[in-house]
Parts: C-alpha cells; structure tokens; sequence
C-alpha cells in the first residue's frame, strides 16, 4: 500500500526516481519512468492563437455583429405599434395599483385593504388607494364619509380635501362631505390635521367642522358609527347637513327655499324607510313635508 | 466592478485573453476527449460562451469559467471520437544514446502500447494523467482546476497508473 502511495508522490515529484530506486530496490520502474518520459512527448494540439482568433470570429462570434436587416418601414411601424399596445396595457396592469371604489346613493360597500384593514363605505362616498405602494405607505383618499378598523403597522393616512386623518391602529370614522368634516375615533387614537391645526382623538372624542365655522372637539357615545346600523345620527348639526346625508340615502332631492337649513338638528333617521326618516327629521324641528315624485318640499309647519 | 466586467466585452480585451488562453483551453480539452479537432472546437465553443455572457463575467474569473464551461460542454457533448495520440515528430527516446536497431523498435512498440493503453483509459482517469504528465501539474493544480478534491485526483491518478501497468504488461503489480 505504501509503495502504490510513494509511486503517486513519485508522480507529484515529491519523491525522485532515485529515491523511489533506494525505497524499493527490488522493483523494476522502467515501465512508469518511461511512461512518464514519453508521455510527456505526446503531441499536444497545434493551435495557432492568431488564427484559431480569426475562425473564432468568423465562425463562433456571430452574434457580436447581428445581421442587418434592412428597415422596412411599414413592417417596423405595424410591429411598433403592437409594441406600444402591448407595453401601455402591461403598464396598466402591472404598474398601475390604483384602485378607487365608490358607492352610489343608498349603497354601503364594506371590503378589506390589502393589509386587512377593513373599510365601510358609506352611500355616496369613493375611496382611491395605490395597491403597489400600500406596502411602503397606508395612504387612501376619501371623498365622503367611510368607517376604518385598521390594523396594526405604519401610519395610516386619509387624505380629504378638508384635512388629513392619521392613525397607527384603531377604528375611526371619517365623514368629509361638501363643507362638513367630521372624525369620530372609536378605538386607539387618531390625529386630525385640519386648517393648519392637528388634534389628537381618543375614544369618544370627534372633531367637527362646518364650513364657515372653526374646527370643534367633542365627545360621543358608542362604538360604532350608527350609519352602520341602517341608521344616521346627528348631534347638533346644521340641517342642511342632515338634508344632504337624506339625499345620499333615499334617492330625492330635497327643496328647502322655505326654511331655515342652518337651525341644528339633534336626533336620528333611518335608512330604510323614506317617510319614516323625513318624519324624524322634520317633526322635531317642526317642519312639514310635501312629496312628489322624487322632489320633496320642506316647509314650516307652523306657517301654513 | 461593472467595470472589469464589461472590460471582457471590449475587443481588446477579449481578444487579449483569447489569445493567451486558447491553447491551455484546447489542450485541456484534449486531454478529455484525445482527440485534436474535437478539442479545438471545444475550446471554440467556450469561448462563444464567454463571449455571450461577457458582461456578466469578471475577468479575473474568466479563465476557471472558460475550463468549466469545456468541461461541462464536453460532458454534455460527449462527441466521442476516436481517441487519438500520437508523439511529437522529434520526440528523443528514452536513452538517446542507445542507437541500437533492436532497442529502438522495442521502444518503437512501447510507445505505441503507451498511447493506446492512455486511450483507453476513462476519461476523468485520463484527463488527470495527462494534466500530470503533460503540464506538470501537481495534484492539488488539478484538483482545483477540476473543482475535485485532491483525494478524488490521487484516487484517479492510481487507478490511471494501475491501468498503464496492467497494459503495458507489467505483470509484477
């Protein structure tokens, strides 16, 4: 065994063809030392560097140099103009996240955002986000009014045109309609920034504005917001608020040139039933009204 | 870093590099395949990859990926042609001043033995013999080149000799 491994040193010139002579004296190593000496006199190929580098060239490095095809114009621009049809519907459906979702009158629409936020949509109301980016930041723009149960994670944002909405993880509504926004928190807590000002909201806390007026803080009661419930409520709001939210419900238009809309309302109405909720409305404030058709007349009850 | 990366897909650098290592690629793929033409169009072949991939290859990496990419194009080839070794025309005989007729012709035939019991070795057998024989190389060279370990080379490396000396008649091992 040690001489199978002394005849590989040997071959590694780590031992000499003397000393392998010494080690074995009885051996015969003519055959491997002239194996070693004539192999060494094997013909190697004969490659010609300069040349083998022209043939390469010729033969083996086509690419480099593509074939010029002569530009046939009218196929170029049919191929360009599949090109550009093809590119611009990937970028649409590859690139383009935004998504936008609106509900129309009398509609609720409740879904998740893609971190399992969940968002209730209240009628009239739409919502845009950017799917792609919702990753790097929770930002959504709202127009109207919508409930949130965000979860845990970054900031999350609701940009209105009144003001923005910020939060980490909690359960808040916001409402931004035509010179009225309002946020009510019901869980965590909440920052408004609003006319260059910001509020921080606990549970039970809102923030309120009316066009014309200042921003208010005030307090509520429950945890849900009540539209959830089939039902709006109001606590001291402008009529004419209270009037629109109606329209945004039941599919009318409301005439209020006979009364004053800027009296408040304290009270609630319901989403389900049409008369029911312009009595409950009306009767407190002692109004009447009159329907026809899809126009409803408010007047002073007491006038007439 | 792109920088000596695309370097390779500059011509005169490329062109550079080809020059000085198409032998080494030919003769190592000769050493796998025996055989002459074969090995030069493995050679031609790798370098076409390299050429192909040049951006993506450092050049100081470039001559270990241009020996795997001949020995992965021979393995995938496997163009076995006959194996074929013959002696350099002015090859010396092992005792050059022994100008005896009878002693040339006996080496005349141990010579032809030697070349076709090479030829029948395997190819991995082979390859390292020859890496050994012919570039001198020790055992470690070759295992790293090979991407081996250098016990796999000794390993090959004695089974190559145990062959040669069964063939070459030596009856005594």
């Amino acid at each position: 065994m040690n001489k199978e491994k002394d005849i590989l040193k040997w071959f590694n010139s780590e031992l000499t063809s003397e000393q392998m002579k010494e080690r074995y004296p009885e051996e015969d190593f003519s055959l491997l030392e002239k194996s070693m000496f004539y192999t060494k006199n094997i013909e190697r190929p004969n490659v010609n560097p300069e040349s083998a580098l022209k043939d390469f060239r010729a033969k083996y490095a086509i690419k480099k140099e593509p074939k010029v095809i002569p530009l046939n114009f009218s196929a170029f621009l049919k191929i360009a103009a599949v090109l550009v049809v093809m590119l611009s519907a990937s970028y649409f459906v590859f690139f383009n996240g935004g998504k936008t979702i609106s509900t129309d009158i009398a509609e609720t629409e409740i879904f998740s955002l893609p971190d399992d936020s969940e968002v209730i949509l209240n009628s009239k109301s739409n919502l845009a986000y950017d799917k792609n980016k919702w990753k790097k930041e929770r930002k959504l723009t709202l127009n109207g009014e919508a409930y949130f149960k965000v979860t845990k994670g970054n900031k999350f944002t609701v940009k209105t045109t009144a003001g923005n909405v910020q939060v980490l993880g909690t359960q808040f509504n916001v409402k931004n309609r035509d010179g009225f926004f309002q946020v009510h928190c019901y869980e965590g807590s909440v920052e408004v920034r609003h006319l260059n000002k910001s509020y921080v909201l606990v549970p039970g806390n809102a923030y309120r504005w009316v066009k014309n007026g200042k921003g208010q803080l005030m307090s509520f009661k429950g945890n849900t917001p009540s539209w959830i419930k089939q039902e709006s409520s109001f606590d001291n709001v402008p009529l004419w608020q209270v009037i629109e939210e109606i329209e945004a419900k039941y599919d009318i238009e409301i005439v209020t040139t006979k009364i004053d809309v800027n009296v408040l309302f304290t009270g609630s109405f319901t989403h389900k039933n049409r008369e029911l909720a312009l009595q409950s409305v009306t009767i407190p404030l002692k109004l009447s009204f009159n329907i026809a058709g899809n126009k409803v007349e408010l007047y002073n009850y007491e006038a007439n | 870093m792109s920088k000596s990366k695309a370097e390779l897909c500059q011509d005169k650098y490329f062109n550079t590099f080809y020059i000085t290592h198409i032998k080494d690629a030919t003769n190592f793929a000769f050493y796998k395949c025996g055989n002459n033409a074969v090995a030069l169009d493995l050679a031609q072949e790798a370098f076409t990859k390299i050429w192909e991939n040049c951006a993506k290859i450092e050049i100081g990496k470039a001559k270990s990926y241009l020996l795997t990419v001949v020995n992965n194009l021979f393995l995938n080839t496997k163009r076995h042609e006959k194996v074929v070794f013959k002696y350099a025309k002015d090859s010396p005989y092992h005792d050059h001043t022994n100008k005896n007729p009878e002693y040339l012709l006996e080496e005349k035939e141990f010579k032809l033995k030697l070349t076709n019991a090479i030829s029948s070795l395997s190819d991995n057998e082979r390859e390292v013999f020859l890496l050994n024989r012919m570039e001198e190389k020790k055992y470690r060279e070759i295992a790293d080149l090979l991407n081996i370990s250098q016990k796999t080379v000794e390993k090959r490396m004695s089974n190559a000799l145990k062959d040669l000396r069964a063939k070459l008649g030596d009856l005594k091992f």
